[in-house]
């Protein structure tokens, strides 16, 4: 008993004095400035997206160093933040070097992903082997989450888990049971369709059609011949933004009609799809409509939504879309995480995040993530867009106590 | 039965564009026995040609048919004076042009991407007609119909050119055989020339279907259409231009087929024929000469 | 007298796997950014294989990156289903790329261009089925592969600095041997060649092999660094594309000249390339076109029309 309680005291007493000793060489090291690495894509499927993203996050560097940089609890006053990028291209394999730059020749304090799942894919063993925390703006793969973490938080969007749920509940509160699924064969795609089509087969309904395509796939003619050979009332397509492009304009030219159609990235990039695909060959179709689409007002960090909206709106001179301010996003919550954690290291910055979870409502909604490092709060509702005079607009269909309107079914023929 | 018969007509619509895609590739190989691996990219510039008229200037495209054959004339007589007769005199000219025009179409590539940006970009699809015609029950966008339509013609023209013509008896004269051609006086360099302009015209042309057909363009599209031209040439016999419309119809409705009953498969289709026939044939369905090493 | 001889020619060759040797152990503690020295060996290697069959049988394999995406794969399948040691699993790599060669062994009845866009044609195949969405089962699809748990940094580097240095070797024996010598009289005139007693099908298809082995372990020893791979990351023609022009601007038919290619082209790409492709991709396509109409032997010529020997 007496060994072992004086060995106690003797760890506890090292262990102070180390902590004592860190804090002592931390506070003599408090940086001149915060390195934030992060990754964009100025060409590729990604680039449109990730630019989005980057930009977002350089409105929020920007913001922050006007009033005098990031607070940081553990060294107790504001530091200036410093963005370092690199451009991968939309490659994987340069975004693994570039990642590894980032982590090894840089020293990053705070490591942010690129857009989308694939590009963060490659990051996740990285950090990982690195002891860095991934601050993961946009990667929601459902495979990244399988197991319990200190080195992954998913912060800007839903995980893949649960993002189609109130899409899936929809589809099955309108009873249409003939439902055809194409996806695009990534993580973030097929995630979705998985998810959705579990939800769908727990209400009884089987999918008619389910099939992946290339991420690269450009033109859907004769696919959309073979899905309207199985008769469906709905057709959900998940893919990339390049790939709805391309998944509505085959659409609008084969002179074939469905009841519903679906695709992502119209509630995100709402102005990139109506200069490719025309108002008309948007009208009726399906979208998760996002902040700042969907607005919340009442947030308990940062702007909320409309005034973000504002404010990017000044200083940018264009209105912000879903990427801006998912990146912006980002950037509130390591604010957030860094004036919490009480040291400067990565686990106690994962412990922070862990810490503001459930607790904290920003722009894009409630943000809540489980040990795992999959984001649980930020739901996105169902939408249809509908004509208004030569435009459109959006109509929030579901769930019922965010719907703005009733959703035209079925689309009526043009 | 309506899936099938869907596939057919678009096969048929598909591999007859894919023929004009090939065919100045062709063209060029059968006149200098010079491989033109920049051709894709040719294809590629016709396409941004047509986004710029398009897009930029708010003409219809199809204004920029005229446009590429003359930037053709622009580009390729200079490009031709260059390199071609300089290549033709060294030991292997099939291989090294392979090589160089390696090198000028990663440089096309690069430019392409400097100017436009690395983007998939898209045409508007009123231009050709919003609407779609129907053949057999089977509904194509007009833009289809279009593309097959100037294809025909264009591969017409270059038969009649062939036939009709001084000069096209001179190009068929080189085709046969070289060193006999340069005896009996035609002007092979002249002629030569020509026939490069004009393969890479038709490159151009091509370009302008790209984005309706394969949905948009892009810098780095260059490549495969390289291959996939490659494909199509050797399948109709390399050196033939007219069987490039047999190899054109033979990837046309492969690849429809398999979009419709194995889709996930489909982008195998040009490089399995490819392989299939240099393995098999060499000569290609046309040719005769065997190509054994 | 022959020992003396034989020292003499193995002289420079031992040089070159020294000096490769020493500065890749010491580079790493000069320089930070450890992933980026391995891709640099990594296209070394595949320079040099390359090298092996394009500098000796005048062969120019397009999809030579086939063999590289079949290393990768091979390799990391083994690990996830066979429980050997990674080192056993990299073999394995080489090897699956050996078998592939030779199931391709009907590609060398082709000459010149045929032979190059069959042999794309053919990586190109190899990816589309590797990727494929109906094999996500068993090769991950276009979902690619998650070896994580070996992954291992510094063991990867040193594997691929192994790899490198078994490649430079085979390039010094191919360049001071009979064997050599012999591709070298091939290639220049297999008739004759084939009539003064040289089995030219069966050395041709050594090199082949040799070659694919080459660029098999370099794909397994890559895959085992990246540890979570797509199938384009393995197939991207870009790596046959890169290894083309790193050789020619060398010099090929030599030892140091794809060594020389590739590590000034590559430090080029590094400082350049991944902040703006475009410029470099531009670089490089002038320097194809300047080669060929200049240049044909690579930089090395420049040295070698002075008459200085180049190893």
């Amino acid at each position: 008993m007496k060994t072992n309680a004086s060995k106690t005291l003797k760890a506890t007493a090292a262990a102070v004095a180390m902590a004592v000793s860190a804090m002592a060489a931390h506070a003599a090291a408090a940086p001149s400035e915060l390195k934030i690495g992060t990754l964009y894509a100025s060409s590729g499927p990604f680039a449109v997206a990730s630019q989005g993203q980057y930009e977002g996050l350089k409105f929020w560097a920007a913001a922050i160093n006007k009033s005098g940089g990031a607070f940081v609890k553990a060294y107790h006053k504001k530091i200036p933040v410093k963005i370092v990028a690199y451009d991968d291209q939309s490659s994987t394999s340069t975004a693994t070097t570039l990642y590894n730059q980032l982590i090894s020749q840089d020293k990053v304090d705070v490591l942010v992903a690129d857009f989308g799942s694939v590009l963060t894919s490659v990051a996740v063993p990285l950090a990982a082997e690195h002891h860095m925390l991934l601050i993961d703006p946009t990667g929601s793969g459902a495979n990244f989450f399988t197991k319990k973490t200190d080195y992954l938080a998913d912060v800007s969007i839903p995980s893949s888990t649960v993002w189609p749920v109130p899409l899936a509940n929809y589809l099955l509160q309108q009873k249409i049971k003939r439902v055809a699924i194409i996806y695009g064969a990534n993580d973030f795609d097929a995630s979705q369709a998985g998810t959705l089509k579990d939800v769908l087969g727990k209400g009884g309904v089987t999918p008619v059609y389910y099939h992946g395509v290339p991420t690269t796939e450009s033109n859907y003619t004769v696919l959309l011949h073979t899905i309207a050979a199985t008769k469906p009332d709905a057709v959900l397509e998940f893919g990339y933004a390049p790939n709805d492009i391309a998944f509505l304009r085959s659409l609008a030219q084969s002179g074939l009609h469905f009841n519903m159609t679906f695709s992502i990235f119209p509630g995100q990039l709402i102005d990139l799809m109506t200069k490719n695909v025309g108002a008309k060959g948007l009208a009726y179709t399906y979208t998760y409509p996002t902040p700042p689409l969907v607005k919340y007002a009442k947030v308990s960090y940062g702007m909320n939504t409309a005034d973000f909206v504002k404010a990017f709106n000044a200083a940018e001179h264009k209105q912000p879309n879903f990427l801006d301010s998912a990146g912006y996003n980002t950037g509130l919550i390591v604010q957030h995480m860094l004036d919490t954690a009480p040291k400067f290291t990565q686990l106690d910055f994962h412990q922070a995040l862990m810490d503001i979870s459930g607790k904290t409502t920003t722009l894009l909604g409630p943000f809540k993530i489980n040990e795992n490092g999959a984001q649980l709060g930020q739901p996105f509702p169902v939408a249809q867009i509908v004509p208004e005079g030569s435009g459109t607009k959006f109509v929030v269909v579901y769930p019922q106590d965010k719907a703005t309107g009733k959703a035209v079914y079925p689309a009526p023929k043009q | 039965m309506e899936l099938l018969e869907y596939a057919i007509v678009g096969g048929i619509l598909y591999g007859v564009f894919f023929s004009l895609v090939g065919i100045g590739l062709n063209l060029i190989f059968g006149v200098m026995r010079i491989i033109n691996l920049a051709h894709g990219q040719f294809i590629v510039l016709g396409g941004y040609v047509a986004w710029l008229v398009s897009r930029h200037f708010g003409f219809n495209p199809l204004w920029s048919i005229p446009l590429s054959v003359a930037g053709a004339i622009v580009v390729g007589w200079p490009l031709y004076a260059a390199v071609v007769p300089r290549l033709q005199r060294s030991d292997d000219p099939e291989m090294l042009s392979f090589i160089l025009f390696f090198g000028i179409g990663q440089m096309i590539e690069a430019l392409t991407g400097m100017a436009f940006g690395a983007d998939q970009r898209s045409l508007p699809s009123e231009a050709l007609g919003s609407g779609n015609i129907g053949v057999l029950g089977q509904q194509f966008p007009d833009s289809w119909w279009i593309a097959a339509a100037v294809s025909v013609s264009c591969i017409l023209a270059l038969y009649g050119y062939f036939s009709h013509t001084r000069l096209g008896y001179a190009t068929r004269a080189i085709m046969a055989d070289r060193d006999e051609a340069l005896a009996t006086g035609i002007s092979v360099d002249r002629v030569s020339a020509i026939a490069f302009v004009a393969g890479l015209a038709l490159a151009g042309i091509a370009g302008m279907f790209v984005p309706y057909l394969l949905g948009s363009v892009s810098p780095d599209l260059g490549g495969e259409l390289t291959t996939t031209s490659f494909a199509i040439v050797i399948i109709g016999s390399l050196g033939n231009p007219l069987g490039t419309v047999i190899g054109g119809l033979v990837f046309g409705l492969g690849t429809m087929l398999m979009q419709t009953y194995y889709s996930s498969w489909s982008n195998v289709v040009p490089y399995a024929l490819l392989l299939i026939i240099v393995l098999i044939r060499p000569s290609g369905l046309l040719g005769k000469e065997a190509r054994h090493a | 007298m022959p020992d003396d001889s034989l020292l003499h020619k193995l002289r420079p060759g031992a040089l070159v796997l020294a000096l490769l040797a020493a500065g890749f152990l010491l580079l790493p503690h000069m320089y930070g950014n450890q992933s980026l020295l391995f891709t640099l060996m990594t296209f070394i290697v595949l320079t040099q294989g390359l090298n092996l069959l394009y500098g000796f049988t005048g062969y120019l394999p397009f999809g030579y990156v086939g063999f590289f995406g079949c290393g990768a794969y091979a390799t990391s399948l083994l690990v996830l289903h066979a429980h050997l040691p990674v080192l056993a699993c990299v073999a394995g790599g080489g090897l699956a790329a050996v078998l592939m060669a030779l199931v391709l062994g009907p590609l060398l009845r082709l000459s010149g261009a045929y032979f190059s866009i069959a042999s794309l044609a053919a990586s190109q195949i190899l990816y589309f089925v590797v990727s494929n969405t109906n094999l996500a089962d068993i090769t991950g699809g276009p979902y690619g592969l998650k070896i994580e748990r070996v992954f291992a940094p510094d063991a990867s580097y040193l594997a691929m600095l192994a790899v490198l240095l078994l490649t430079s070797g085979l390039a010094a024996y191919f360049r001071s041997s009979r064997f050599g010598m012999e591709l070298r009289a091939m290639k220049q005139d297999p008739t004759s060649a084939a009539m003064a007693g040289i089995d030219v099908v069966r050395e041709r298809l050594i090199v082949w092999l040799v070659s694919a082995l080459v660029a098999g372990l370099a794909g397994g020893v890559y895959a085992w660094n990246l540890s979570v791979f797509y199938p384009d990351a393995v197939f991207t023609l870009q790596i046959s594309v890169f290894a083309i022009v790193f050789a020619l601007f060398g010099g090929v038919g030599t030892v140091i000249g794809p060594i020389v290619g590739a590590a000034v082209l590559y430090t080029l790409y590094s400082a350049i390339g991944i902040s703006s492709p475009q410029y470099f991709q531009l670089i490089y396509g002038a320097l194809i076109v300047l080669l060929v109409l200049f240049l044909p032997g690579g930089i090395l010529s420049l040295f070698t029309r002075r008459g200085i020997r180049v190893f």
